[in-house]
């Protein structure tokens, strides 16, 4: 059952709806994985693929796609301006969540997150099909503009937040936020020369938004989490950031969703960006 | 330098295949991956289990090599280990079964680009060759272990 006490509840959907609603004309069910080959085991039937990477990034530069590849990604999955978009995956919904916001910022506003993801559907033995559907090309309006600034952050807004001691969310695990590991625990150490974290940041791992099944805590969790302890003001500018901007869309999500603060952003260039940037200031321990 | 033969069918498999069907492919092979565990009362030279930060769940390498010098891998996956790996190991149990430990070594590492395809190789550089030097390591272990033992012998 959805917390009904969430900013936007309408935004979380749980599997029990997801399985009975399977078939709504106006929804898509979008999954989005860390693992880039999961969709082709099986998915939830109806289900149509977004990858993060070949999808949503731009293939040449750091960037993501252009309003133009957008609009021609929906139209190819059948999707529609007013269509309801349904996201779910593994990883505890990281990716679902790094897909959504990603939609936020073309402006796409029909979006919902399915709750505990790909695993949970999974562990209640709900049906999985290799089936790839195929629904009939719509005509997505180009987006007039991406939100870069309104929901993502760049180095330098990163950077002013940090030097006027505003809040920035460190959602990485404790170890990299201290600056022993690079990445998380299990994951290979590569692609960042400097350990640590953007100086002023406060620690809260993602992983405390989450309960063990990957569901979202409830919504006096969340606030005793990041309201009580954090601080965070719901109208104050937050600025969330982890190693590439999938983790912190997770608490994005939580906090901009579920508990309802208005000025959320999402640093996406996150600490690949800041620990291989040149003198960027940087706090250990 | 050539590949062990049975390699040589694999990449020859998937050089002739177009991207979409490559991963169709490899998700076939990850299937089967559940069928490299070790067997119930099986015997092994070297086994060697463990977590590395390469690899998001546990990976266990179990290597005997026959009296005629030929080697045999099973390869147990821990249920985080991602699809990839899955595949890879399904694909190296099978394309190197019956070469030497030595013959092992020295195969070259740059056919995992041509199984793969270069996208995934650059999105999962560790992933594709972890199952690899996995097994290579225990084939350099287990000659090591010999070369000591026909020192001692020798003396």
């Amino acid at each position: 059952m959805i917390d009904p006490n969430y900013a936007h509840p309408e935004a979380l959907v749980t599997t029990e709806w997801v399985a009975t609603h399977l078939n709504e004309p106006n929804s898509r069910l979008v999954e989005s994985n860390e693992d880039i080959l999961l969709y082709g085991t099986g998915h939830i039937p109806g289900a149509v693929h977004i990858d993060w990477r070949a999808d949503l990034q731009d293939q040449t530069m750091r960037d993501y796609i252009s309003p133009e590849a957008f609009a021609e990604l929906c139209s190819r999955n059948g999707i529609t301006k007013n269509t309801t978009v349904v996201f779910y995956g593994d990883k505890s919904n990281w990716w679902s969540c790094y897909a959504l916001w990603a939609f936020c910022l073309f402006g796409h506003e029909n979006v919902k997150i399915m709750d505990g993801g790909r695993d949970k559907w999974i562990a209640e033995n709900r049906p999985l099909t290799r089936e790839v559907p195929n629904y009939p090309r719509t005509e997505y309006p180009v987006p007039a503009k991406r939100l870069d600034d309104e929901i993502r952050a760049f180095f330098e807004q990163a950077l002013k937040q940090s030097q006027e001691k505003k809040p920035l969310i460190d959602v990485r695990s404790p170890g990299e936020f201290k600056g022993e590991v690079t990445h998380m625990p299990e994951y290979p150490q590569e692609g960042v020369l400097r350990g640590g974290h953007i100086p002023g940041a406060k620690s809260f791992p993602w992983k405390r938004a989450a309960n063990d099944d990957a569901t979202f805590r409830s919504a006096e969790q969340l606030k005793a989490i990041y309201e009580r302890e954090a601080g965070l003001d719901p109208n104050g500018e937050t600025v969330v950031y982890c190693r590439i901007g999938e983790r912190s869309s997770h608490t994005w999500f939580v906090l901009t969703y579920l508990l309802g603060h208005k000025k959320v952003r999402n640093y996406d260039g996150s600490w690949t960006e800041w620990g291989n940037r040149v003198r960027a200031p940087i706090e250990k321990g | 330098m050539s590949y062990p033969p049975k390699l040589s069918e694999i990449i020859s498999l998937f050089e002739s295949l177009p991207d979409p069907e490559k991963r169709d492919t490899l998700i076939v092979f990850a299937g089967n991956a559940g069928n490299q565990v070790p067997r119930s009362g099986e015997r092994f030279d070297l086994e060697d289990v463990r977590k590395d930060e390469e690899c998001t769940d546990t990976v266990g390498i179990f290597l005997r090599v026959n009296p005629d010098n030929s080697s045999h891998f099973r390869v147990s996956l821990g249920p985080q280990v991602q699809t990839l790996t899955k595949a890879m190991t399904s694909i190296l149990c099978k394309g190197l079964e019956g070469v030497s430990p030595q013959e092992l070594l020295d195969v070259p590492a740059d056919f995992v680009p041509k199984i793969v395809g270069a996208d995934l190789v650059r999105q999962r550089s560790q992933t594709v060759y972890y199952i690899l030097t996995r097994m290579k390591s225990a084939a350099r272990v287990w000659l090591n272990r010999q070369r000591a033992i026909n020192a001692a012998a020798s003396v």
